[in-house]
């Protein structure tokens, strides 16, 4: 009888362990808002608690997200935030949130790439907060702003941007007789004779095409375009012909540097200089820095992309994020009262490396960033090239085109296809992604 | 007089044992309960909302440029798996998996059951040290793994390369050709050891009796090897074939780690990455509609092949 009691009893422990781990399981995923929601529609008018999801770095020195947040609460006591850090990629991060959307416990607030916002939206994932939108408008500059709206209506504030800008290392250009090329002839005659002395000028980074050539392109057109509710696509623009030329170029001339932009190897012919300029976005600043290394310090410098791609002088975007009211929020009014004060935290958000998408102009490069670029105030290039960007609208279903285009470069990087084939990829995956989503095409 | 005694014994026999029979099943069942309750939540129940999943579609049904902000389930039938079986992704990221097991796990095995022989003969002394330091590669996570490799492949900073070229020799593991068997050797460098375990198990779990029998018949180590070792470990072969096949055909950490170092390795290198990256939408048609169909194929076609295996080898065993 006792060994009976004794193995029921173990039984009972063992569930009731079990029971444990799960409980355990279950609370440390959906604690990022369910619980929020329900206490906030508790004692509504009393305390309202927003949460908020993002992918900023912080690392080591800069102003870490939730001691902004804290900031907040202590002057806010009725409007009370909590920040979660996201640890992951922009696409696992997504498929999260639909996730959360779908059953209800989505944080109020989260991060969303611009390029990524119309696909969120189409996965029926945000919130239209436009009535609440419109008086925060004068704090961010217009193009950031009103990449935050999909069809006239407004999901969230734009957080920073990701112009394209030309990253190069001066001192090595001095010694190799060269000046930042202003025309597209310059560039490929500048790109050859730092080739024949063992040198790159320009990368061509197969993990970034989907990004970063789409922004080349786009400086100077749109490929997507809406008429009477449907999509024009034409990814074949002059500035994709421009781009295809210039790099298949470099790449049959040997001039160009092929290593993957996230792959060690990038790094490491960083540091080695052979890789002496890059094209890249702003947000970049701070991770070449990390890349490069103390070696190259005070060496490099920011210049404006030139002339190179018959982009008439404009630059493109690369990335770049704003904070999206979720579905499910009861809360916008106030979610987007912190969301305007949490974008506009100038300094803050500077240190995280961010070009912030505010209206104020008067933004200061941090000491460090100014010591690295040889004394240069990169943030008012960086400004400056923010001003200078083509309007660019993306389509839902966006990052489909992005992964045929990184396949399709890697092909061209390897010589088994050409860059043009890239958008041609993009082109017909485009069509395909738009169907597949449901939506209308003009033929 | 014998026959109702007996019968009476027997029927209270009966009654006696059912009650102990019913109190041990009682109690079997109670352990039996957090199995059975994890395997239902974590097992049965995915794997039903996938099949259910897989015959739907979701699709913005608003009209217009951005579809009015809701998608919608559709039903749409076997048209998914339609798609998967008609996609010539799916198939060729099939073959790259098949071409893999084909070459990585003869090998593998060969290299484990050698491994396994030589530990269980009387050459090695301190077996346990060896054990050991053969089996530590599985004990390092599949994705951190793929990332040391990742560096000892990279052509700036791999320690490897730098030894070839003390020989004139510049390998790149990226290569297009090369880069299935970059993967090979990360996953025979993880589990080799692994199988060498199960395999000297099965050595050391044949009667010694047989080796001095053999022994006094006048055999030879290398014979004790040949005609009595290997024909007793056929059993563990077949499992640690079964086991490889199986984790092959769902081939992801490497391919997913080394993406990072060679955008080359494409969404949809293997069937698990395309399923997964159609789930995220980077693939079209994206959603979990086609990601489950994918999943199932694959599923399907592990299982013929296992399946397969196991026949063909029972057949050779029975021959």
């Amino acid at each position: 009888m006792v060994s009976y009691t004794k193995r029921l009893f173990a039984g009972v422990a063992a569930i009731a362990a079990l029971g444990m781990g799960l409980v355990g399981c279950g609370s440390s995923s959906g604690d990022s808002s369910a619980s929020s929601n329900a206490d906030a529609s508790k004692d509504s008018g009393e305390v309202v608690k927003i949460t908020y999801m993002h992918r900023l770095p912080d690392n080591e020195g800069m102003t870490t997200v939730d001691s902004i947040v804290d900031q907040w609460n202590k002057d806010h006591p009725n409007i009370q935030v909590t920040a979660t850090k996201f640890n992951g990629n922009a696409s696992d991060m997504i498929k999260k949130l639909e996730t959360d959307v779908k059953s209800g416990n989505a944080p109020d607030l989260a991060q969303v790439g611009y390029a990524e916002l119309p696909e969120v939206y189409t996965k029926g994932m945000l919130e239209d907060v436009t009535q609440y939108a419109e008086q925060y408008k004068d704090h961010f500059a217009e193009g950031p702003y009103n990449l935050m709206q999909v069809g006239g209506k407004y999901y969230g504030l734009p957080q920073d941007t990701g112009p394209l800008v030309y990253f190069y290392n001066k001192k090595a250009f001095d010694e190799l007789g060269l000046a930042v090329p202003g025309t597209q002839e310059e560039l490929i005659a500048a790109a050859k004779k730092a080739a024949a002395a063992g040198k790159y000028i320009m990368s061509f980074q197969a993990d970034e095409a989907g990004n970063m050539l789409t922004g080349l392109a786009g400086a100077s057109s749109n490929w997507y375009t809406v008429k009477d509710d449907a999509w024009v696509v034409d990814t074949d623009t002059d500035g994709s012909k421009a781009v295809a030329k210039v790099y298949q170029e470099l790449l049959d001339s040997k001039a160009v540097a092929t290593n993957p932009r996230w792959d060690p190897s990038f790094d490491a012919s960083l540091q080695k200089e052979e890789l002496v300029g890059t094209i890249g976005a702003a947000w970049e600043a701070p991770l070449l820095m990390q890349s490069i290394g103390d070696s190259g310090k005070g060496n490099w410098a920011v210049a404006q992309v030139g002339d190179w791609f018959d982009n008439d002088g404009k630059t493109g975007p690369d990335g770049g994020s704003g904070v999206a009211v979720l579905k499910g929020c009861e809360h916008g009014k106030e979610a987007m009262e912190f969301l305007d004060w949490f974008n506009t935290q100038t300094d803050a958000l500077i240190s995280q490396g961010l070009v912030v998408a505010t209206s104020d102009t008067d933004v200061k490069t941090p000491d460090s960033w100014k010591e690295y670029y040889g004394g240069q105030d990169i943030m008012a290039e960086f400004v400056k090239a923010n001003d200078n960007m083509g309007d660019f609208t993306y389509i839902p279903g966006f990052s489909a085109v992005a992964t045929a285009m990184t396949e399709a470069a890697s092909k061209a990087a390897s010589g088994k296809g050409t860059v043009a084939d890239i958008f041609a990829a993009a082109q017909t995956t485009s069509i395909d992604t738009l169907k597949d989503y449901g939506l209308s095409i003009a033929q | 007089m014998t026959t109702p005694t007996r019968a009476a014994m027997k029927g209270r026999g009966v009654a006696k044992r059912s009650e102990a029979v019913k109190r041990e099943e009682r109690t079997g069942w109670t352990f039996m309960v957090p199995f059975c309750l994890l395997f239902l939540i974590v097992f049965v129940v995915p794997i039903i909302w996938a099949i259910y999943q897989s015959f739907f579609q979701q699709v913005a049904t608003g009209g217009g440029a951005y579809g009015g902000g809701t998608l919608e389930n559709k039903f749409v039938g076997l048209a998914n798996f339609q798609y998967v079986i008609t996609s010539k992704a799916f198939w060729s990221g099939i073959g790259r998996v098949f071409i893999y097991t084909v070459i990585q796990v003869p090998l593998m095995i060969i290299l484990a059951l050698a491994l396994a022989m030589l530990m269980d003969s009387f050459i090695v002394k301190h077996v346990s040290g060896f054990r050991l330091l053969y089996f530590l590669p599985y004990a390092i996570p599949g994705v951190v793994a793929s990332i040391i490799w990742v560096f000892l492949y990279n052509q700036q900073i791999s320690p490897i390369v730098k030894f070839c070229e003390l020989f004139g020799l510049h390998p790149d593991f990226f290569a297009n050709n090369v880069v299935i068997g970059s993967m090979a050797n990360i996953t025979t460098w993880t589990f080799t050891g692994y199988n060498m375990l199960i395999f000297l198990a099965a050595l050391q779990a044949i009667p010694h009796d047989l080796y001095e029998a053999a022994r006094i018949d006048g055999a030879n180590g290398w014979q004790i090897a040949m005609k009595i070792k290997l024909p007793n470990v056929r059993g563990a072969a077949l499992l640690a074939m079964l086991l490889s096949i199986v984790g092959t055909i769902q081939l992801f950490n490497e391919p997913q780690v080394m993406q990072t170092a060679d955008p080359g390795i494409s969404d949809s290198f293997t069937p698990m990455m395309m399923a997964l990256n159609t789930s995220r939408g980077s693939l079209t048609p994206k959603g979990d509609g086609p990601a489950s169909a994918i999943a199932i194929v694959m599923a399907l076609i592990a299982g013929v092949l296992a399946a397969t295996y196991a026949l063909v080898e029972r057949k050779v065993n029975e021959s």
